[in-house]
């Protein structure tokens, strides 16, 4: 026994500690996706019994109005859900400076990481209330009186995302603030004896020393535009008139309320697709300018 | 000319003094190999002179412009890393122009100055490449061409070849020792490896705790140190050191005893002072101790371990009441380098001979030399 453990450790031990991980993520994600992909291709409404319907589903969807204000909607997210890292990289610069008091300063850019995103949605509701909210307290000082952001289909999705922005560039600036921690003192050296300063140092000598931090926020800044849910829940509902809804909220809005799993399940298939898609071409990207150099 | 001065250079870290008054005066075209053990400062020195750590108190000089607070940039001077700190993400050409390029350099000229630099290290052909691409020797060439570009005033080197293989360390050496002769330019080069130090130098550094403890050329310090940690330092095999009794002094020498060792008579410096009965540390170096007949012997020793090199043998010999207080071996036996093969065996006992103009005497008080000077050999 031990002899047969002692020969074929060597691919026993990592197959047996990938094992759990593996199992979990084929029945949780895998599966999951699998069965969500056959689901729409189904007339369903979750009790009776499923209906085969092929392609039926995705034909109304690309036909559905809602469907192409819901993927407006996720542009405008992953548009300025874009912002996230570049200010997240700022902040971290800003409070990484060696300053009295930046401690301080720091844990307060760390409070939206403590927040439940809920949270954060139901305090932006609040400041965005005509009337008595922050905003409109600030309207007022300058003598003019605040639009209703929340109900007003041409500011609505602008304001949810500003809310959703606050933690995600807290984010980002965490991820900064560990990439620059790990920023090698002697490249920063050999840079300031070459004479490179403030932008010319940030440009050439420690943003290419981020590049794996950035890919990281890129990607997780660009998954969390896409699959933005819990804020619009909160804030809107959708509304007014849907003109909030993104494809994820679409899509539990069809299955949970309106009992549509068929139809919910195609726009979930489509959001993967869509995910996927940028996925594998940005990685493909990153490994090639990782082999380039790097 | 003056190339580099330092004037009282002070770092304290909090209550840390890492630096305690250092004064330097580098001549033009000097070759400087400031030396010692790790955490004496030597590195914190170069950074101060590079700019990349500030003084506490004190003044550098470069080409007689104060520069104590003046960005790194713009000191005239280049850095070699012990990491090579090159940019990974550029060309071996874009590393070594990247200064030329901060200074708004037309691009004729950058490209101008980096091949010159590149035929002088025979990288020619690597320009294109990136630093992974590249071996360790080839990285420091790269590193060592970076600085070339620049044409600095002043070049330091941060340990350069501590992490190369020993093959090619000792081909660097002599390329570098090439290289200042073909630049005569200025150099700082800062090391804990004492060979690199005797065999580079015009002058060399070495400093202890924060402070300079010699300054001069390499033989000198060799055959002259100052101190008993200049002559502990200095040498491999390092000196024997054993604690020794005055017994007499008379016309400028004084006569030692102790157990185990014939009387020896060392001549004093002027201003030794010291008295009969006063303990005193006596060095000896390895290679002045020879192997003799049982009669002329100054002591007797067994021999514990024997390391046959060739072209010379190294003994460690137990020399029984003579008790070495330090000694390459680290333990109490006494180390002995004989220049030629020798046929003596492990536990053989020996007669050991040392000639009294060869002894080293250290004040037990402040550590200073109280011998006399010895002549540096001439022939």
């Amino acid at each position: 026994m031990t002899k047969l453990w002692r020969r074929h450790r060597w691919w026993l031990t990592p197959t047996l500690l990938i094992l759990p991980a593996a199992v979990l993520f084929s029945v949780v994600i895998l599966a999951s996706a699998v069965e969500s992909l056959w689901i729409s291709l189904h007339e369903w409404d979750g009790f009776s019994p499923m209906v085969w319907i092929g392609l039926g589903n995705y034909r109304e969807l690309f036909a559905d109005p809602q469907f192409y204000v819901s993927l407006k909607n996720n542009l405008i997210w992953l548009v300025m859900f874009m912002l996230a890292p570049p200010l997240g990289l700022a902040i971290a610069l800003l409070v990484s400076q060696k300053i009295r008091g930046m401690r301080l300063l720091k844990s307060l850019f760390f409070i939206p990481l403590v927040l439940a995103s809920v949270a954060v949605g139901v305090v932006f509701t609040w400041v965005y209330t005509p009337e008595f909210g922050l905003l409109a307290l600030i309207f007022r000082t300058f003598g003019a009186t605040a639009p209703a952001v929340l109900s007003d289909e041409n500011f609505v999705t602008f304001a949810v995302v500003i809310a959703a922005l606050w933690p995600q560039i807290a984010f980002c600036m965490v991820l900064y603030l560990a990439g620059l921690n790990n920023l090698s003192e002697d490249l920063i050296g050999a840079g300031r004896v070459d004479g490179a300063r403030g932008w010319n140092m940030l440009r050439h000598i420690v943003l290419p020393q981020l590049t794996q931090v950035t890919f990281i926020a890129i990607a997780v800044t660009v998954v969390g535009a896409l699959r933005s849910f819990d804020m619009v829940s909160v804030m809107t509902s959708g509304g007014p008139f849907g003109s909030s809804e993104v494809l994820a909220y679409q899509m539990f809005e069809q299955s949970i309320f309106s009992y549509r799993f068929g139809y919910g399940a195609a726009i979930a298939s489509v959001l993967f697709v869509i995910m996927a898609v940028f996925i594998a071409w940005y990685l493909t990207r990153m490994i090639r300018a990782d082999e380039r150099g790097g | 000319m003056t190339s580099l001065e330092l004037r009282q250079i002070q770092k304290n870290y909090g209550t840390y003094h890492a630096l305690r008054g250092i004064d330097l005066s580098v001549e033009q075209g000097e070759f400087i190999v400031t030396v010692g053990p790790s955490g004496c400062g030597k590195s914190t020195l170069l950074k101060i002179i590079a700019g990349l750590e500030t003084v506490s108190t004190g003044e550098i000089l470069i080409n007689n412009r104060d520069v104590t607070t003046t960005e790194p940039g713009e000191r005239g001077i280049a850095m070699v890393f012990q990491s090579y700190a090159l940019y990974p993400h550029m060309t071996v050409a874009e590393n070594m122009g990247f200064g030329l390029r901060m200074a708004h350099r037309p691009k004729a000229e950058i490209d101008a100055a980096v091949l010159r630099a590149a035929k002088i290290l025979r990288i020619t052909d690597q320009l294109d490449k990136r630093p992974k691409q590249l071996s360790g020797g080839q990285r420091q060439r790269v590193a060592i061409g970076r600085a070339i570009t620049r044409s600095p005033d002043v070049f330091l080197f941060d340990e350069p070849l501590s992490n190369l293989d020993a093959a090619l360390r000792t081909q660097m050496r002599v390329e570098l020792s090439d290289l200042h002769a073909r630049l005569g330019a200025t150099m700082v080069y800062v090391t804990h490896d004492q060979t690199e130090a005797m065999t580079m130098a015009s002058r060399i550094v070495v400093l202890n705790r924060g402070s300079v403890e010699q300054v001069g050329a390499p033989l000198e310090l060799y055959r002259n140190p100052a101190n008993l940690f200049v002559a502990g330092f200095l040498g491999a095999p390092r000196m024997n050191f054993f604690e020794v009794t005055v017994a007499a002094v008379s016309g400028g020498a004084a006569t030692l005893s102790t157990a185990g060792l014939s009387p020896l008579a060392v001549e004093l410096t002027e201003a030794a002072s010291v008295q009969v009965g006063d303990r005193v540390t006596m060095g000896i170096r390895p290679e002045s101790i020879s192997l003799a007949a049982e009669g002329t012997a100054s002591f007797a020793g067994r021999v514990r371990l024997v390391e046959h090199l060739g072209r010379e043998t190294i003994l460690y010999a137990d020399a029984g009441p003579l008790q070495c207080v330090s000694s390459e071996s680290g333990s109490g036996n006494v180390t002995v380098q004989i220049g030629h093969a020798s046929a003596v065996s492990a536990d053989a006992t020996v007669g050991l001979k040392v000639e009294p103009r060869d002894v080293y005497l250290f004040s037990s008080v402040d550590e200073r030399t109280i011998s006399a000077r010895k002549p540096t050999i001439t022939d």
